[in-house]
This record gives C-alpha cells, structure tokens and sequence, in this order.
C-alpha cells in the first residue's frame, strides 16, 4: 500500500524530498541485497566440468552423485552424431568429456585430443562390467580410453498395428516398399552404414573391402526412395513414428521404450540377421579444465542409480553390476537386455574399429547417397 | 595531426597536413572511409581470402595438406551430384524469388498509394514475421505444414482428404514455401520504397490524357518502381540460394540443397577444403546469376 501512496504522491506533485530518499534507498539497498539470498548452491558454473553428450543424457538423472557432492550439475553441450562432435573437437572446441562409442576408441584416441582414464580415481570403478571396456584397443598402459556408459542395439522401431509385419522380423522391413514413404532412419553413417552392411550381407571383418563399399552403397541407394527422413534427431522420428507418419524406423533402444510408455503400438524388431550392436561411454579431454569435476562426472555416470535410470527409462543396458539387482529376468527380456552384455552384444553385430581413411570415404559416400547420389 | 608528430624528419609544420588535407579533396575522402576500408578488409576480405586458399588444399588423413592445387574444383566438374544440387538451389531459390516478389508488389502498393494515416504502423505490420527468429519461422511452418500439422488437421476436419497429406511437408515445395515466407519483409520494404518515391503529377498528367487506370500503371507505375523490384529480387534471391536451414528442416531428401552439402563438408563429412572450394564455385556462380538477370533486365528496358 506504501507503493501506491507514493505513487499517487508522484502524480500528484506531493513526494516530499525525504520520503524520495528513502524510497531510493530500499530500493539500492535490496538490489544490492537480493544475489546474496541464500542459494540452491554457491558454486557457479565455471566450477563445473563441461559433458559433450548426445541429445537425451543432458539430464539431471544421471547425476545424483554428482550433485550430492557438488552441489549443481555439470554443464552441457549436446550434438547429434559422433562425426559432428569429433569434427567440433577437432576445429578447437574444448569439452572436459565427450561420448563416443567403444568402435570409435582407435580413431579418436589417435587425434591426441584425448587422454587415458585414471580408475583409481572412479569409486564405482569396480563395480563396472570388464566386458563393456576390456578390449585391447581400448586399453593404453593398463589404463581405458574410454569408460563404458550405455550398451544396446541399433534395430528397427516399428508400429505393430501399421506395418503388417509379413513373416519373420528382418532388415528387409526397412526396404519395404508397401511403405515407400512412410519409413524413417537415422541420419549418421556411424548406424546406417553397418545396419546396411547387416542387410547387404557384409560380415563385419571384410567392411573395408572395395567389393564391400559397392555392396552397401547399393543397398542404400536402393533404399532412399523409400524414407521419408533422414535424422539423427530421434525426437523427430519418435514423434513422426508416434502420429503414423511413418511406419517403421532404424531406432535405438531409447525410442520404443519412451513410445511404449506413452501407450504407441510400438515394438522394437528382433531381426533374423541381427541387430547392430554397441557400447558407448565418456572419453577425457587431453586439456580438460575442470579435471577434478571431469572426475566426479565420470564417476556418477557410473553409479548404480545412473545405471537403473539407463535401463528402467531409455532401455540401454547400464554398466554397473549393481544395478541388475534391481530387475528380474523377465524384465530385461522385455528391454532386450541380459545379466551377461557379451551375450547380447555377441547375438548381434558388434561394430568394429575402422581406419581414418575408411572413416572419410564412408562418410563421404553415405552424405552423397543421402543427397541421392 | 598524429601522422604530423608521429614522423619526425623531415620536420612538418603542425598546420601542414591539415592545409594538405583542404586542399586535396581525394585524400579528405580516403581518410574517411578508412575506417569503413578497415572494417572490410578484416570482415569480408580476409574471410573471403582465407575460403579461396583453402578451397586449393587437400586432405590427407585428418591433416590438410598445403600444397595448393586445383583438384578439389577438378572433382567438382567430375561429379554429377554439383551440378544437380547448384540447379536445383537456384531453381528454388528463383521460383520463392518471384512469388515473393509478386505477391509483395501489391502489398507495397496498396501501402504506398492508398494507405494515408498510420504508414509506419503498416509497414512495421508487414515486417512482422522478421520479429521471431529465422529458426522459429522454419519451425512455424514445420507445425502448419507437417503430418498432424494445422492445415491436415484442418482439411481432415473439413472432410477434404481422409488421411492426411504427407506430401506437405519434406519436399522441394515445402522448401519454397517456407522460404517465400520467411524473406518476405526484404522483398516488401525496396519495393516500397521505390512506389512511394514515385512523383504523382505524373498519373495525373497521364489521367488528364486520357490513360486509364491499367494503362496508368503499365506505363508510369510499374516501370518507374523497377529499380525497387530489382533490388528487391537480389535482396531475397542472393541468400536464399545458399540457405542451409530451411531445406534441412523442410526439404526432406529431395529438397536438399547445395547448402546442405557445404554444411555436410564442414561437418560430419570434415573436408574443409572441398567445403571451401564448393563454396567459391557457389559464390561465383550466385555472381553469374546476378549478372545473367541485371542484363536481361536492361534489355528488357531498352526494348
């Protein structure tokens, strides 16, 4: 009421010069007041260690440890395939932690932009699984490139009630040409090219061959009148998927495990040659900035409760042991998971490491078929 | 005057550069458009510059080989995929260029000659959609055009069409739409400008001859507003050619670009200098355009 009595004296020509004072003088005094009001935290966010991630894990889940001891959660920078991060890397961009995949390991360690994690350093380190990491090339000195995060599978997400499924699930649903049109996939060579190799019969080991690059370049040339979208962007297929836009879709696990919550018909395919399978995980900036946040990122992507969030709400398999306990087997037969990663990555088909060359002309010739040549 | 104190031998009188400076007009120019000159040659210039060199460099591995050579254009002219992506860029960018230019003309017209109260109020009321972000108005159209977008919930509604129309969205049209759209307030603005300018005695000569209202406008109006279709047309047609966002959001796989692919060069597919040299060949044939239409138009003038 003070207010409007001013007010009003303003208007009228009365505010006396003392009563002017005073009320420049509360305000002063609670602007200069108000940033000291107790915070959630008193940390800013220079002190945080900066997690370039995919779209989708820039959220408060994953980080409960972290916050419990830090107050606040990292910073984000997100992008939506792993060339266009390794490239932002490369022209200078600074990020304590990126998050590529396990195949990815040989080519991104060799930039130098990277430096081996120090375990000692991680308290969840021993409950993580040896399989997810324990690979030659991901070793230097005894010492991983990259901690594993998420493990899951590159299928096809597809509505059970639009498709009309004919015969077993198979690589052929997204070559259907009953649904030109209407089928959607991902838009990074990293899936397309070795979900292709899948489809064109290409075992995993010869992908570097010229008879190989002929191959599945003709099968994807062949599929591209039939997509209506080329996106890595999942939002974008889930929500096309979601109205009936298209039908079927190359997809991560993430995608049928939301659609299904939401009530869409949606089944994640099984199919006969098998899926494209993968470990993904955080890698450490050579020059990271905040190394000790850096640290504590890492370990509470590690967590257990990181771990059940992957599992109960993206459908990725977690990484550490712990979080199992919390599921039954039929669960995770449901999430297409399993107790025992190397059996499901192993049912599947695991990428493997490509050289730099191979890299580029792969890249080149899946952005020139996306364009139509 | 710091030139004065900054050379010391031969000694200059204080008032000497000042005197030189009345004198020599030219000089007084130069010295003011210094700054402007400054500005160019670190903005534009060195930019342009530094996307020409490395448009003659290679790759090899994820290093950039400096050796300079002219294989990157070599591979352009060997590959169909240029071509076709450059053609169709242009022809997209022509066919928004026109509608936008056609269906502002009257707009700007009316504005300009039966609008008499308030004309700024209209002319900030077109220049409307330049008040949200580019990337906002891409993604306006995304909702009006898309599967469950307005217009199919709407022609469902109606009973037009009983599934919706897929064809809306991701494809070569969508892509001229939304851009048509979204560069509108560049087309209305010069063209107004130009029909405001123009002096009235001249209709009212015209009606006291005898022309009538169509020939009045074909004879007086339009050629006299011209200039400002003209630039109207360059205005739009220049930056939409190598519009990058509105074929990635709305184009779908057909209604890809050529700046899509510049963008694929300098991201995923990280070959810098072919991106560079792509982007040259681009620059210079958006010249080519612009000549190849500034002489058609004076032809047309002439005639």
């Amino acid at each position: 009421m003070d207010v409007l009595d001013q007010l009003a004296a303003v208007r009228e020509g009365k505010l006396s010069r003392r009563a002017f004072g005073r009320s420049l003088m509360a305000v002063g005094i609670s602007l200069v007041s108000i940033p000291l009001l107790p915070r959630r935290s008193l940390a800013a966010a220079e002190d945080h260690a900066t997690y370039f991630t995919w779209g989708g894990f820039d959220i408060p889940d994953y980080f409960d440890e972290y916050v419990a001891k830090r107050g606040e959660l990292p910073n984000f920078v997100t992008y939506g395939s792993a060339e266009e991060a390794l490239q932002k890397l490369q022209s200078g961009f600074v990020a304590d932690i990126a998050h590529p995949c396990l195949s990815d390991v040989p080519r991104w360690s060799s930039t130098g932009l990277f430096q081996p994690v120090d375990v000692a350093r991680l308290s969840n380190w021993a409950d993580v699984i040896p399989e997810l990491w324990d690979v030659p090339y991901n070793l230097t000195e005894g010492k991983p490139w990259l901690i594993p995060f998420e493990w899951g599978q590159t299928s096809i997400a597809y509505r059970t009630d639009l498709f009309g499924l004919e015969g077993e699930e198979s690589w052929n649903m997204l070559w259907d040409a009953r649904h030109a049109g209407r089928l959607g996939s991902l838009g990074a060579g990293g899936d397309v090219w070795w979900c292709a190799a899948i489809k064109a019969g290409v075992p995993f080991d010869q992908i570097g061959t010229d008879a190989a690059f002929e191959k599945i370049s003709a099968v994807l040339r062949e599929q591209r009148p039939l997509i209506r979208m080329y996106t890595d962007d999942t939002t974008s297929l889930d929500t096309a998927l979601a109205a009936g836009e298209i039908v079927a879709t190359m997809a991560w696990n993430s995608s049928v495990v939301s659609l299904a919550a939401q009530g869409v018909p949606v089944k994640f395919a099984r199919p006969k040659e098998g899926a494209l399978t993968w470990v993904c995980g955080m890698m450490l900036h050579a020059e990271a900035p905040k190394i000790d946040s850096a640290y504590d990122v890492l370990d509470s992507l590690i967590s257990e409760a990181a771990a059940v969030f992957n599992m109960r709400d993206y459908g990725y398999g977690g990484v550490n042991r712990k979080a199992f306990d919390q599921f039954t087997d039929a669960d995770l037969e449901v999430l297409g998971l399993s107790r025992n990663p190397a059996e499901v990555l192993k049912a599947g088909h695991f990428g493997v490491p490509q050289t730099p060359e191979w890299d580029r002309r792969m890249t080149e010739t899946w952005e020139q078929i996306k364009l139509g040549f | 005057m710091t030139l004065a104190a900054n050379s010391p031998v031969p000694p200059v009188r204080p008032g000497a550069v000042l005197r030189f400076l009345h004198r020599n007009e030219a000089w007084r120019g130069y010295l003011l458009i210094l700054p402007a000159l400054g500005l160019m040659l670190v903005a534009i210039l060195f930019p342009l510059g530094s996307t020409l060199m490395m448009s003659t460099w290679s790759l090899s591995g994820y290093e950039i080989a400096r050796t300079p050579s002219l294989d990157n254009y070599a591979a352009m002219l060997g590959h169909p995929m240029y071509g076709v992506l450059i053609g169709r860029s242009l022809e997209v960018a022509l066919v928004a260029t026109a509608v936008t230019v056609a269906l502002c003309y009257p707009m700007a017209y009316y504005v300009a000659f039966h609008v008499h109260r308030h004309k700024a109020l209209w002319l900030m009321l077109m220049t409307l959609p330049f008040w949200t972000s580019y990337l906002l108005r891409v993604f306006a159209w995304k909702v009006v055009l898309g599967y469950e977008g307005v217009l199919n919930t709407a022609l469902v509604g109606l009973g037009v069409v009983e599934t919706p129309v897929a064809a809306l969205l991701y494809s070569q049209t969508a892509v001229t739409v939304v851009l048509a759209h979204s560069w509108a307030a560049f087309a209305v603005l010069p063209i107004y400008v130009s029909l405001e300018k123009i002096d009235r005695t001249y209709l009212e000569a015209a009606a006291d001859l005898g022309d009538g209202p169509w020939r009045r406008f074909w004879r007086i109006t339009f050629p006299l507003s011209l200039p400002g279709v003209v630039a109207a047309f360059f205005l739009m047609f220049v930056p939409t050619v190598g519009d990058y966002i509105t074929p990635a959001m709305v184009g779908g796989p057909d209604g890809m670009m050529v700046g899509n692919l510049i963008q694929a060069m300098f991201g995923p597919m990280n070959n810098w200098p072919a991106g560079a040299a792509l982007s040259v060949v681009l620059m210079v044939t958006i010249a080519l355009a612009g000549l190849a239409f500034l002489i058609v138009g004076r032809l047309v003038r002439r005639v």
